[in-house]
């Protein structure tokens, strides 16, 4: 009985001592494998990330030569006057690009990040863009408006950005296109 | 019952599985602040669009696609008028992403530059921040050396004027490798002071919160791994007493109460280890029923409840325990340890009972372990874990680990260990690899479709421009200005005025010598004739004077001209060899063609690469269920054969009693 008893508390107390060296004990032939696999998968990330870069540019010089490629970029100032809720893009009279926003791209764009709303090609010559930007504007209300941009298509990359900036003098949200040189 | 059992290893792995995930979050975080802090608190708008399609990526958390574009902006000279920041987010990014050490050699060349080079304007704070957030990340792996070398590098005083919680994980971190090693203790070893490094670093947590107590609750474990069982219980009697006495904030109440409850069993342990049951009890008594610990601490007090010699305490605690729905390894102990406490209290048949329902039980729970290491596969360990989803997509935490708790809870304990769990995520992370290698492949069959598209547009066009070119009968065309150069050089040669004449000259030219043949069809005897004579002789002096006067000038014209058509016709053969050579081979095709070649190769090659890490995972992963799930069935292979011995014992026993009943009756 006596020794029933000592190996219950033995096995108890070898289980108390197993726990307790968890903490401080790992396997040597199980951590080294975990490392192997951690390093591999470092340095096939990074493969990752090349072969995608170089579909991504492979994609643009196959779609969007250097010669016609044109994009729209898109960012918020701010946005205390404006709740940014959907975009539309016209070129030349066409809708080229929609998109609606969840509050993460929102306040992705709150904190200074610029989408890429549309990448296209276009001629060289004259060309009309129009946005047309809805949210919440001051006062929760429904809020729209647009923005028109005649510009000069040459013969290298050409970059628009619709910018919704708060106009601190009438409390207002105010949408321009500016092009980038 | 028992919470999730990440929320157990948080306790076994002090704050490891937990608080140190945020790791990557506060990298970006503190990335995000960089430019602010530049900027006098304002966001600064970004100079290149790219930088802020970066930035828009980066603030979703999509890490892999801000990656991406950074290097492709690398690729194409680089983000213009943002100086070394673009670099700096790439290097928390990387953190995020999980590339760790190329991530270290990024920061280190980064921060080492802003010490030496002016145009890294670093604030000290985003320095002392970025080191410590390297270190910790090199803790987090196990790579000490350079989590020490990391964190030796932050500036205390900085840091704790930016951001006193991050000072205490600093100090806590510190404290944690001056435990792991001496080398790890600085240049004045194990002294600060009057005292010891540890005992300096803990007193500057004293009033951190949770920090400082799970330092206490881990010195108390180092002093029993170093035998130290006096040290170690002194020190969780006080952190008991300490943490008694605090009322936690609000989010902090669960942490709070499972490391007291932790540090509470431990300290009972001890008690049982020296045979001090009537502290051990008083101890687990205090524990609550519903925490964390509350089957052990059931179970280590009925053991206590025995050694103190209540057996009716430590069976009814018993039985409460065997209620319990749940099932986790330790428990297993359970059945037998009923039959023993009934054993004691000379209940045999009783007892026998419950020796022979734990056999039965271990025996079942033995053949059902045996069948799931037999019918081990990926796909039936993934059916017995619950991983936490948002639609589609698996739900990992900061560093790629999985949200997941075992549906089948004899799996808690091996799911609970880093290294499982990191194994997990890594077997995530590849088939993530894997479904962007396949959806990568089929964009390159789509280009290759473009390509082969635009080859035959191109194909077809050439033909026509060849029948055009035909037809414009270009050598026809060459060959009347290399006759119209040979008259023009041969008269100018012979100073032919006449050749040189304007079209009104030579239409003047044709009606004098009009005038002149009627002249001369009148005969020269003609009296009538004579006035018309003088004037056609006038007239043709005057004529033969101004193309004699004009031939200069003339001449300039039709050299002029001359030089023109030669240009032309230069730049027209210019043109024609230029689109005869294109039509002849299409460099920007092959070029395009080359590198989508290429890409495929790459692709490949990184497909067969995935294949073999995720053999390589899976197989690690198994391993280690499989080997969890043997230790687990020698366990109960055990506590089988010693139930089975308990009853053939007791059987015995019980056999012998009833003859010598019968013999006394006899």
């Amino acid at each position: 009985m006596t020794d029933s008893l000592k190996t219950l508390t033995a096995g108890m107390l070898a289980t108390l001592m197993l726990f307790m060296s968890a903490v401080a004990h790992a396997e040597p032939g199980t951590a080294e494998d975990s490392k192997a696999v951690a390093e591999r998968v470092e340095d096939l990330k990074k493969k990752v990330i090349r072969l995608n870069r170089d579909l991504f540019i492979l994609e643009e010089d196959l779609l969007f030569p250097a010669s016609t490629q044109f994009a729209v970029f898109l960012s918020v100032d701010a946005g205390e006057f404006l709740k940014l809720d959907a975009v539309k893009l016209k070129v030349n009279g066409d809708i080229v690009a929609s998109h609606l926003y969840t509050n993460r791209q929102v306040t992705a764009l709150e904190r200074g990040g610029m989408q890429r709303l549309f990448i296209g090609n276009l001629k060289a010559g004259t060309h009309e863009v129009t946005a047309f930007v809805e949210g919440i504007g001051p006062n929760n209300r429904a809020y729209k408006q647009a923005a028109t941009l005649a510009f000069e298509k040459g013969t290298e990359t050409a970059a628009l950005e619709i910018r919704i900036q708060d106009r601190s003098s009438d409390y207002q949200p105010m949408v321009s296109i500016v092009e980038w040189e | 019952m028992t919470p999730p059992v990440a929320f157990v290893a948080r306790v076994y792995k002090p704050r490891i599985g937990a608080r140190l995930v945020a790791v990557a979050a506060g990298c970006l975080s503190l990335m995000l602040g960089v430019p602010a802090a530049v900027a006098d608190g304002t966001l600064e708008r970004a100079k290149d669009p790219v930088y802020g399609w970066v930035l828009y990526n980066y603030h979703q958390g999509e890490a892999f696609e801000a990656l991406t574009l950074l290097d492709v902006a690398r690729e194409r000279g680089g983000i213009r008028g943002h100086g070394d920041y673009p670099t700096l987010l790439e290097g928390g990014l990387m953190l995020s992403y999980g590339i760790t050490r190329e991530a270290r050699d990024l920061f280190t060349r980064l921060l080492e530059d802003a010490n030496t080079n002016d145009s890294v304007a670093l604030a000290p704070e985003v320095r002392s921040q970025a080191w410590f957030y390297l270190g910790k990340v090199f803790y987090l792996e196990g790579d000490y050396p350079l989590a020490y070398e990391n964190l030796q590098r932050v500036d205390a005083e900085v840091l704790q004027e930016s951001d006193s919680e991050l000072y205490a994980e600093w100090l806590y971190l510190r404290a944690q490798l001056a435990m792991m090693s001496e080398r790890y203790r600085g240049k004045g070893g194990d002294k600060a002071g009057d005292e010891t490094l540890i005992e300096n670093l803990r007193k500057r947590l004293k009033h951190s919160g949770p920090w400082a107590h799970y330092l206490s609750y881990n010195l108390a474990m180092a002093g029993i791994a170093a035998d130290d069982l006096t040290q170690a219980q002194q020190r969780l009697r006080e952190l008991i007493t300490s943490m008694e006495g605090e009322t936690p904030k609000d989010e902090l109440v669960s942490e709070h109460r499972a490391l007291l409850d932790k540090s509470r069993l431990s300290l009972a342990r001890l008690y049982l280890r020296e045979a001090r049951f009537d502290d051990a009890l008083t101890v687990l008594g205090a524990m609550p029923l519903d925490g964390v610990f509350t089957d052990r601490a059931l179970f280590d007090y009925a053991v206590a409840a025995t050694g103190q010699g209540e057996m009716q305490r430590a069976l009814d605690t018993l039985d409460a325990l065997s209620q319990r729905a749940l099932f986790v390894p330790w428990r297993e102990q359970v059945p037998y340890a009923r039959g023993y406490v009934l054993e004691q209290m000379r209940r045999p048949r009783e007892a026998l009972g419950a020796f022979s329902q734990a056999a039965k039980h271990y025996e079942i729970r033995s053949n059902e372990l045996i069948a799931a290491r037999q019918a081990l596969t990926e796909e039936n360990l993934m059916r017995r874990l619950n991983v936490l989803r948002n639609s589609d997509e698996i739900i990992t935490d900061s560093y790629g680990r999985l949200r997941v708790t075992p549906i089948d809870f004899g799996l808690s304990e091996v799911l609970a260990t880093e290294s499982f769990q990191q194994a997990l995520g890594e077997l995530n992370e590849l088939y993530r690899m894997q479904a962007l290698l396949v959806q990568r492949e089929d964009q390159l069959s789509t280009f290759e479709t473009m390509l082969e598209t635009r080859r035959l547009q191109r194909q077809r066009r050439s033909r026509e421009t060849h029948v055009e070119l035909e037809q414009q009968q270009a050598g026809d065309w060459v060959e009347a200005q290399g006759a119209f150069r040979a008259k023009i050089e041969a008269a100018l040669v012979e100073e032919d005025a006449e050749f040189f004449m304007t079209t009104e000259q030579k239409a003047l030219k044709y009606r004098l010598d009009k005038v002149a043949a009627t002249l001369a069809q009148l005969g020269s005897n003609a009296n009538d004739t004579t006035g018309q004579r003088k004037t056609y002789k006038r007239m043709k002096a005057y004529f033969d004077w101004t193309v004699a006067n004009d031939y200069g000038v003339n001449r300039w014209a039709a050299q002029k001209q001359l030089s023109e058509l030669s240009r032309e016709v230069e730049e027209f053969q210019s043109q024609r060899a230029a689109i005869e050579l294109l039509m002849a081979g299409d460099k920007k095709h092959n070029e395009l063609a080359g590198r989508l070649a290429r890409n495929a190769a790459e692709l490949q090659s990184l497909k067969t690469q995935v294949q073999g890490a995720l053999a390589q995972a899976r197989s690690i992963l198994m391993g280690r269920l499989d080997s969890a799930l043997e230790q687990q069935n020698k366990e109960l292979r055990r506590y089988l054969l010693a139930s089975r011995h308990a009853q053939a014992r007791l059987a015995d026993q019980l056999f012998r009693a009833s003859q010598s009943t019968e013999a006394a009756n006899d």
